[in-house]
């Protein structure tokens, strides 16, 4: 099957089992190394107490990541099928879109999206409310517009607010990978299925992304590492995430390795799980058998 | 075809360095440039013709140049000035005419708050004026001059707010922002739970995050309120008082000799009043 799609030009490194310069020396690095870390937090009191202080910061990093990667593929997979698309305004749009957001900087684009465009919106909202009270005050449709008018910007807590940020940022580059991933697949293949009847997105859906899924799986995982370690920069919101109490910790105790070594294991665990379950998901997904 | 492509893209490798490497040459040029002409003017008038008098007995430096940490971010002490885009507040004049009686010239330094005392200990910059709180943690890595002016902290809110302090203690939705590593953080935590504090990198954003609703209140000093009240006329209020008993000093590497001479200057400044004029104008006193 898959040799008759074109895709076994493709060689796979198989290493030879048994082998000592074949072990995964980096792995053996890095877990000797996590274990001293490891070993530290348990014997050392100063660690013990950073570790402690910061370990309610891994549940908000894990769930600004699990909530924003997500949305991000999401919005990738219809900007790159839009930037794909032959409808110029889809493409324009989507264009422009990725080339302005893949040109700001993380960190600028969070405060553009926490201080400008969430207040913006929440305003735009209650301006909403208070025009449609003036039409409809009573019955259910004014209670409607009633809760527009007093809608409250804390309910767009500084953590959704990075959450949207990064979801728009990776978003953008989630797109190029989709594009990318979309294009790698020959273009006999939709010629073949629009050929047999399908339409254009059932040949997406059925023949295209599939295949192009277990392409982009790689580079889906990067970004999945890089959100994040990119989540770290919602410390500029205060919002109260691995890095922010790092922060707090280094500042409150003036113990500047203690509370960066801590915050580096619980970095580099979880990308190292996030990998491994990555590499997981390659395996699980390749291509050739 | 391809080396021509290759040949371009070499030459434009080479652009790209030769910027960065031109700018990168313009940028200290302009930080050196821009350090010297807030020395030379004389911010209080009174104080020139007191100074010969003055600085008889004061120690001479010899014209020595000392590095000022400042934060460019906490008015009145230090902040830019929306005009002219230079910094001003009493830090600048206060160590502009600290260093005329001492014969040593002031190079300020910008520096962010977080990290900063870590910064000093590694002996970064030679002296830190940012309206420090001297406290006992702070001196077993630090030293400080002697206290120039004693504050309190206070709790700043909207202008509209109705909520007294001990109603904002018991309302278990007021979120309460303020400056992370201060002693502002340490009040904060003493007097509201910790899950409803947001410690934010500076001053202005804590304010701005007040101004927008992101948080209720501010716990800050009570001379920094103001001045972030003049910044926003109508916007702000000091809903209450915190505390009232917060030293405040210049900070030194552990050990440094700049700390003595200072203190000498600082005691002469007290001795002839031009102390208490500087803080009056920078509404550090009334």
């Amino acid at each position: 099957m898959d040799k008759a799609l074109g895709t076994s030009d493709q060689t796979i490194y198989v290493p030879r089992r048994g082998s000592l310069a074949n072990l995964p020396w980096w792995a053996i690095v890095l877990v000797l190394a996590g274990l001293a870390v490891l070993f530290l937090i348990l014997g050392n009191q100063n660690y013990r107490e950073t570790f402690l202080f910061l370990k309610n910061g891994i549940i908000v990093t894990l769930r600004i990541t699990l909530f924003a990667f997500p949305i991000a593929t999401i919005i990738g997979l219809f900007v790159g099928l839009a930037r794909l698309s032959k409808n110029p305004v889809l493409q324009t749009i989507s264009t422009l879109y990725i080339e302005v957001v893949r040109g700001i900087p993380l960190v600028v684009l969070i405060l553009i999206v926490a201080y400008g465009l969430v207040p913006l919106g929440v305003e735009l909202i209650n301006r909403i409310g208070d025009l449609g009270m003036a039409l409809v005050s009573t019955g259910v449709i004014g209670g409607i517009f009633t809760r527009l008018k007093l809608f409250n910007i804390r309910v767009v807590s500084t953590e959704l607010r990075a959450i949207i940020a990064l979801a728009i940022g990776y978003g953008a580059f989630e797109a190029e990978v989709f594009r990318a991933g979309i294009q790698s697949i020959g273009k006999g293949q939709m010629e073949a299925a629009r050929s047999l009847g399908m339409s254009y997105f059932q040949a997406m859906r059925l023949i295209i992304l599939p295949q192009a899924f277990r392409r982009i799986l790689p580079p889906l995982g990067n970004d999945f590492i890089a959100l994040l370690k990119d989540s770290s920069l919602a410390t500029v919101l205060a919002v109260n995430e691995l890095t922010q109490l790092t922060r707090i910790r280094r500042s409150s105790t003036f113990r500047v390795m203690e509370a960066f070594n801590v915050a580096a294991f619980l970095y580099l665990s979880m990308t190292l799980l996030l990998s491994g379950f990555v590499r997981f998901l390659e395996r699980r997904y390749k291509i050739v058998d | 075809m391809r080396s021509t492509r290759r040949s371009t893209f070499i030459i434009a490798l080479f652009t790209l360095l030769a910027i960065a490497l031109a700018t990168s040459g313009c940028g200290q040029t302009a930080t050196t440039q821009s350090a010297v002409p807030t020395q030379p003017p004389a911010t209080v008038p009174s104080a020139a013709t007191q100074a010969p008098q003055a600085s008889a007995k004061l120690p001479d430096m010899g014209g020595k140049s000392i590095t000022v940490a400042v934060e460019n971010a906490y008015p009145p002490f230090n902040q830019i000035d929306k005009n002219t885009n230079k910094g001003v507040g009493w830090d600048y004049d206060t160590v502009t005419e600290i260093c005329k009686r001492l014969n040593c010239s002031a190079d300020f330094k910008q520096a962010a708050w977080d990290g900063i005392f870590p910064a000093m200990q590694a002996g970064e910059y030679d002296m830190l004026a940012d309206g420090v709180t001297i406290t006992v943690s702070r001196t077993k890595i630090v030293d400080f001059s002697m206290p120039y002016v004693t504050i309190g902290q206070v709790l700043l809110t909207r202008a509209d707010e109705t909520r007294t302090v001990d109603e904002f203690k018991a309302d278990s939705k007021a979120l309460i922002g303020t400056q992370l590593g201060t002693t502002n953080e340490l009040v904060a935590k003493e007097n509201f739970p910790t899950e409803r504090i947001k410690s934010y990198e500076d001053f202005p954003g804590a304010v701005q995050a007040l101004i927008a609703g992101d948080v209720d209140a501010v716990v800050i000093d009570n001379v920094t309120a103001s001045g972030f009240m003049s910044e926003n006329p109508g916007k702000l209020k000091i809903q209450g008082q915190l505390t009232s008993d917060e030293q405040l000093g210049f900070v030194f590497p552990k050990g440094s000799e700049l700390k003595g001479l200072i203190n000498s200057a600082l005691e002469s400044m007290k001795a002839d009043g031009t102390l208490d004029q500087l803080n009056k104008k920078w509404g550090l006193s009334q």
